[in-house]
């Protein structure tokens, strides 16, 4: 092996910048590469050729191939927060600070110690991790996994938080390009032309695709030249977006492709306020797939040595960047590429040795290219196997007769010919088909709206490429209802891509890799099938051949077409995979983009949040909102805070923010009517200026929800909701005014973020409103009954609604106002009742105050309770019918053994139970058998001075005052509970008509 | 010293939507002219207009005869000419027969007028009772501008931050100015329409997700540099 240095970078041509060096390091040693340069060809620049460690046997791997497919030569790109595990050489953009480390090995590169792993192939061949570790069972996920993980495996994700930001955007279009190779190109300029919005994506940083690989003319002038001056075209039209960076990994329904623009993996770091990489939705009228091909290694003997190397990217590392692979090489193809090959090679100043054709019968070309390189011609050959450990020292041929010969050689160019990369055409589930004339897998039906252009489409040689993309930009563009002017078709010249099937070598020895990637060889691929794992799925399971980070991209033909072989049948019988997005791997930062951490999903807040951040609250969510929880004094625990706040309440006044209840405002002729249908109970016989508790039953008969319901006037509702089930009730009700009776005449909308709403509760709560309300509005017992409701005048003329609606059970209003007044209303009722000892509370004491009084909530409308298992049996009305009535009649449903509410208290005082433990009876096993229910709620109550709950008891009711356990397995708690009537507070309902 | 139980008038002060979020000053990149400037739009006033069962075309005519608006029946804003009835109110289709009227300061201060209220604390009352009276029968009008925080964006690079929340294409040629939409915006449902060709946006988010719009704004706008300016 070359020690590395800077030996091998020609002195002139390509595309890189020898004015401007950049400092990178591998493993730690520092090295030089030029901008323009990926990590591959600056390490190819350095000489280096060992650069991993293969995924099982940990054999020596170097660099394959120059592009998207690499297999091999997959590093950890960054280091700490920002480690990137497998990332792939040739497709990582040099920046100046660079550092990279290889995988997979252990302690070094050179030396690794499960290398050992070579010698225990035997044991390693397909299947070997289901044959092996079977046994036991639960010792699969604890020890079996992690120790192969281990073992066998690829990179190190980073373990610390990702400190670079990713977002997501949406991208319209008329014509999307998908590659800028020389169809590509063609397409974006022949739609660009005629105005319409083209939309070019390239995976590279550059356009051009393989115009800059080779040496090629269009037009007269160098290729690459002309791929420049193309791109600068495109750049000057104000309609096309060039997407540079951008890798289109899926096609989705609806024209909708997702594309990963890799904004900053060129830097070192992002810059300040700049996205790494974003992730676009586009979509697009037309799609122009010019996605190119991807060549195919050859199968032999020790074909994965370092320097081993697929011959088109040899041809990209001498010529886009002018660096030497290795200075003895031998061609070893089956397809006229291998002249272009040679000749490349050649004029960067390597010595081909030998040119190895398995063909017999050669063109003229091929002969003149061997001939003009002074390259031995071997004509109906094929490669054995390659010698060398570090990198390869010879390859040793067979020639027609049997005779084998040995060259050597530092660099083996290969060719098994190209296979389109037809990916995106079938993530919709097209097949692609096998042309037997091409050798390759060629789209089949297309996802709508898609052309496919060039190398993708199979059209391999220059012309036609150039010929497929402009007919295709104009028809694009045209489809989506532009004129485009008359392309005049650069002149190239048709190359020669005439192809002989080599699926393997006949008699190759040692290993001959078929994927590199996932260790699989021919003789995995026999042992499939002699084991009957023949469809090229379970093949695919069965060896793991094309998976991992790339999918197979250079392994899954040559191993459908060894199957093929093994089974007798043409390739086209034998199939291949389906693939699916994405192309390549893409992060899961990018699919999140902004969303993630707290932006994960929306946090919702009551307008009054800000006041109860400065009170001290503790948040709670619940669903998507943020309530107050409770409002701790100093010293103070949770549940101090909360009792503190039940006795302030009960033995005063308090005030708790309930604005997250759903609010729906229903107006219209038949507004009763409907409410009628929706609620199980009557509404339309509510007097205006009253409100009243409403169930609703689902289509099934089970419970819904509940809330009050207020007539604000003869055909003007305000329904409410619970805070969980406001948005399904909403849909619930267009769904039923949409679709159900479109015969009513019924306005609904939401109206729950227009209003800020606040409870204020205890006995003082009627003077303590006095206070806010503008002068002149009486609101005592005789104006403003239970369950009153009105329109009122607050704070100086802010437009609110009083509701005398009571969840504590003590004297209590809602009162609302127009959400902007949301911030300024508690501190209102906080400052014109500090003499009240007015007291804030949140979510937990209004909890314990409902427990306390016996009203259901969300614990307990589970969607498994009928209203008779809540004791509401009598809100269902049987004078008239609504939606659920008459399913709730079901047996199942008016089963006496139901579950029912019932109450209870934990005999010993001081000790708790929990929501969640089951009811049992005393003595009894805690078997599913001998449950009787579960607890729904708990909470201490200062009413009681004890623990008390509600529950779903069978037969709960007929057993009040008997003694059962409450037991929560997960808490290890078991107690003894009294059942007791669920109302525990104030059963006559005095206070709050007080 | 004054008797603790009469509350000054003062006390209830309106806060909007994104008080304390939309702070005005520059934001994200500090150098070269705001890609994108936002200004809170507080003085709004909006309701929700939903036609009786067969009235959408009766609708049209009284809002017409009232204020010389045509009531749009797509994806559209329709505003009022300045100088008349109409002038400083508008109307957004969000719906066949259903519209968000959207008052400007101007106009809700001609209907609190009417109405005998203070603009300051009723305007939103005060615009329910306007449009009500116009459409008596026809119509069901419940406010909203309370529930909603509206911004306004514009400069050169708005679209380029839309388009990191929303799927809606805003190129000139999909979306002009007078087109509205009903879409979501970074997890959040949003009114937006275009009122003219710098491009100036109005964006209309609901108040109790306005802090999760505005991290999402601010963060995706910060690289064209954010200029914030006084709301009003």
């Amino acid at each position: 092996m070359a020690t590395p240095s800077h030996s091998r970078r020609l002195p002139q041509g390509g595309l890189v910048d020898r004015t401007r060096p950049v400092a990178f390091t591998f493993d730690g040693q520092r090295l030089v590469g030029l901008a323009g340069d990926t990590l591959a060809s600056a390490l190819v620049a350095n000489g280096v050729t060992l650069v991993g460690r293969s995924f099982k046997y940990h054999r020596p791997r170097g660099i394959l191939s120059a592009g998207a497919e690499e297999p091999n030569a997959l590093v950890e790109l960054r280091a700490g927060a920002r480690r990137e595990p497998n990332t792939r050489a040739t497709a990582a953009e040099l920046y100046d600070g660079l550092v990279a480390a290889s995988q997979n090995r252990w302690p070094s590169l050179r030396f690794d110690v499960l290398a050992v792993n070579q010698l225990l192939a035997p044991f390693l061949s397909a299947g070997f991790y289901y044959k092996t570790f079977m046994w036991p069972a639960s010792f699969w996920e604890k020890v079996y996994e992690p120790l192969i993980r281990r073992a066998a495996g690829l990179g190190r994700a980073a373990e610390a938080h990702d400190p670079d930001r990713y977002e997501k955007a949406t991208l319209h279009c008329d014509v999307l390009v998908i590659g800028s190779g020389p169809a590509g190109l063609m397409a974006a300029l022949a739609a660009g032309r005629s105005g319409a919005r083209v939309v070019l994506a390239e995976d590279d940083f550059i356009l051009g695709g393989r115009l800059n690989a080779e040496d090629a003319a269009i037009d007269g002038r160098p290729a690459a030249e002309w791929a420049a001056a193309a791109a600068a075209e495109l750049a000057a039209m104000p309609e096309v977006t060039v997407l540079a960076r951008t890798t289109v990994f899926g096609a989705y329904d609806h024209g909708a492709y997702g594309a990963v623009e890799r904004l900053a993996d060129h830097l070192p770091t992002p810059p300040e306020h700049g996205a790494r990489q974003r992730m676009w939705r586009i979509v697009a009228k037309r799609t122009v797939l010019a996605s190119g091909a991807i060549e195919r290694p050859l199968v032999f003997g020790d074909n994965d040595r370092p320097g081993v190397m697929l011959a088109g990217a040899a041809r990209t590392y001498v010529n886009r960047f002018a660096a030497l692979p290795g200075h003895r090489a031998v061609v070893v193809a089956n397809n006229d590429d291998a002249a272009r090959t040679v000749a490349a090679l050649s004029a960067a100043g390597v010595h081909v040795q030998a040119l190895v054709d398995c063909r017999t019968d050669v063109s003229p070309a091929l002969r003149a290219a061997a001939d003009a390189a002074g390259a031995r011609l071997v004509t109906g050959a094929v490669p054995l196997r390659a010698h060398g450990r570090m990198c390869v020292q010879a390859l040793e041929v067979e020639e027609p007769g049997g005779r084998h010969a040995t060259f050597d050689c530092d660099l083996v160019a290969m060719s098994g010919g190209w296979t389109p990369a037809v990916h995106l055409t079938s993530h919709l589930g097209g097949r692609p088909v096998w042309d037997e004339r091409a050798l390759a897998f060629l789209p089949g039906s297309l996802p709508p709206g898609m052309a496919v252009v060039g190398a993708a489409a199979g059209a391999f040689s220059l012309d036609e490429c150039l010929t497929t993309g402009a007919y295709a930009g104009i028809e694009a563009a045209t489809a989506a209802g532009f004129a485009p002017p008359a392309v005049e078709v650069p002149r190239a010249e048709r190359e020669s891509t005439a192809v002989a099937p080599l699926w393997r070598s006949p008699r190759a020895g040692g290993k001959a890799f078929v994927d590199f990637q996932n260790d699989v060889t021919t003789d995995d691929i026999e042992l499939s099938h002699r084991e009957a794992f023949r469809s090229v799925e379970h093949l695919k399971r069965y060896t793991t051949l094309g998976m991992a980070t790339d999918q197979g991209k250079t392994s899954n033909v040559n191993a459908m077409a060894l199957m093929a072989e093994l089974k007798g049948e043409p390739i086209s019988a034998v199939g291949t995979t389906t693939f699916r997005p994405p192309y390549t791997p893409v992060a899961i930062g990018a699919l999140a983009g902004h969303h993630r951490g707290k932006a994960f999903r929306p946090t919702r807040l009551t307008a009054a949040h800000e006041w109860a951040r400065e009170a001290g609250a503790e948040f709670i969510e619940t669903g998507v909102w943020l309530r107050a929880g409770w409002f701790p004094k100093p010293g103070e625990d949770w549940l101090a805070a909360c009792t503190r706040e039940v006795k302030a309440t009960r033995g005063g006044v308090g005030i708790c923010d309930v604005s997250t209840l759903g609010k729906i405002d229903i107006q219209g002729p038949d507004a009763a009517r409907f409410l009628d249908r929706v609620y199980s109970n009557t509404m339309s016989t509510l007097l205006v200026g009253k409100a009243r508790y409403g169930l609703m039953l689902r289509e099934d008969g089970f419970v819904f929800d509940d809330g009050t319901t207020a007539r604000l006037g003869e055909q003007h509702y305000l329904m409410t909701t619970t805070t969980a089930k406001a948005g399904e009730v909403m849909a619930h009700l267009e769904f039923c005014l949409q679709w159900l009776w479109p015969d009513l005449d019924v306005q609904a909308v939401s109206v729950t973020e227009q209003w800020t709403q606040f409870a204020v509760a205890g006995p003082q709560s009627r003077a303590l409103l006095q206070r806010v309300l503008d002068p002149g509005q009486d609101i005592s017992n005789d104006a403003f009954p239970y369950l009153a409701c009105g329109p009122v005048s607050l704070m100086g003329g802010v437009q609110g609604r009083l509701f005398r609606l009571s969840f504590s059970g003590e004297l209590a209003y809602e009162i609302g106002v127009p959400a902007g007044f949301g911030d300024a209303l508690p501190r209102a009722l906080m400052a014109a009742g500090a003499d009240l000892g007015v007291t804030p509370y949140g979510l937990e004491a209004m909890s314990v105050m409902r427990i306390e009084k016996g009203h259901v909530a969300g614990a307990e409308l589970n969607g498994q309770t009928t209203a008779a298992d809540l004791g509401l049996g009598k809100m269902v009305s049987q004078k008239k019918d609504c939606i659920g009535r008459v399913m709730a009649t079901r047996p199942a449903l008016v089963d006496p053994d139901r579950e029912t509410l019932v109450g209870f208290k934990v005999v010993e005082p001081g000790v708790r139970a929990s929501a969640g433990a089951h009811f049992l009876d005393i003595g009894a096993e805690p078997t599913l058998e001998n449950d009787l229910g579960h607890v729904t709620a708990a909470c201490f109550s200062p009413h009681e001075n004890g623990w008390i709950g509600l529950g779903l008891m069978k037969r709960g009711p007929e057993r009040i005052g008997q003694r059962v356990r409450a037991w929560d397995g997960v808490r290890k708690r078991d107690v003894v509970v009294e059942l007791r009537h669920p109302v525990f507070f104030d059963p006559q309902g005095e206070r709050l008509r007080g | 010293m004054a008797d603790p139980t009469i509350l000054p008038a003062t006390t209830a002060r309106r806060r909007s939507a994104f008080e304390g979020l939309a702070v005005v000053g520059r934001h994200g990149v500090a150098e070269g002219s705001p890609g994108l400037t936002v200004r809170e739009m507080t003085g709004l006033a909006l309701a929700s207009v939903v036609a009786r069962q067969g009235q959408a075309d009766n609708v049209r005519n009284l809002v017409a005869e009232a204020t010389g608006i045509d009531l749009p029946v797509s994806p559209r804003r329709i505003e009022g000419a300045a100088g008349t009835a109409g002038d400083g109110l508008s109307f957004v289709f969000s719906g066949p027969g259903q519209w968000l009227a959207v008052a400007e300061a101007s106009a809700v201060g001609r209907f609190a007028a009417a109405a005998g209220l203070d603009p300051a604390m009723a305007g939103g009352a005060a615009l329910e009772i306007s449009l009500r009276a116009m459409l008596a029968g026809a119509a069901a009008v419940a406010g909203q501008g309370d529930g909603r925080g509206v911004l306004r964006l514009s400069g050169p690079s708005a679209r380029d931050v839309l388009a990191k929340g929303t799927a809606i294409d805003l190129h000139p040629l999909s979306f002009a100015p007078g087109d509205a939409a009903i879409t979501w915006c970074a997890h959040v449902d949003v009114t937006l329409w275009q009122r003219d060709a710098d491009p100036t946006y109005d964006v209309v988010v609901p108040r109790g997700f306005a802090g999760t719009f505005w991290h999402w704004l601010e963060e995706s706008a910060a690289e064209y540099g954010i200029a914030v300016v006084t709301p009003g």
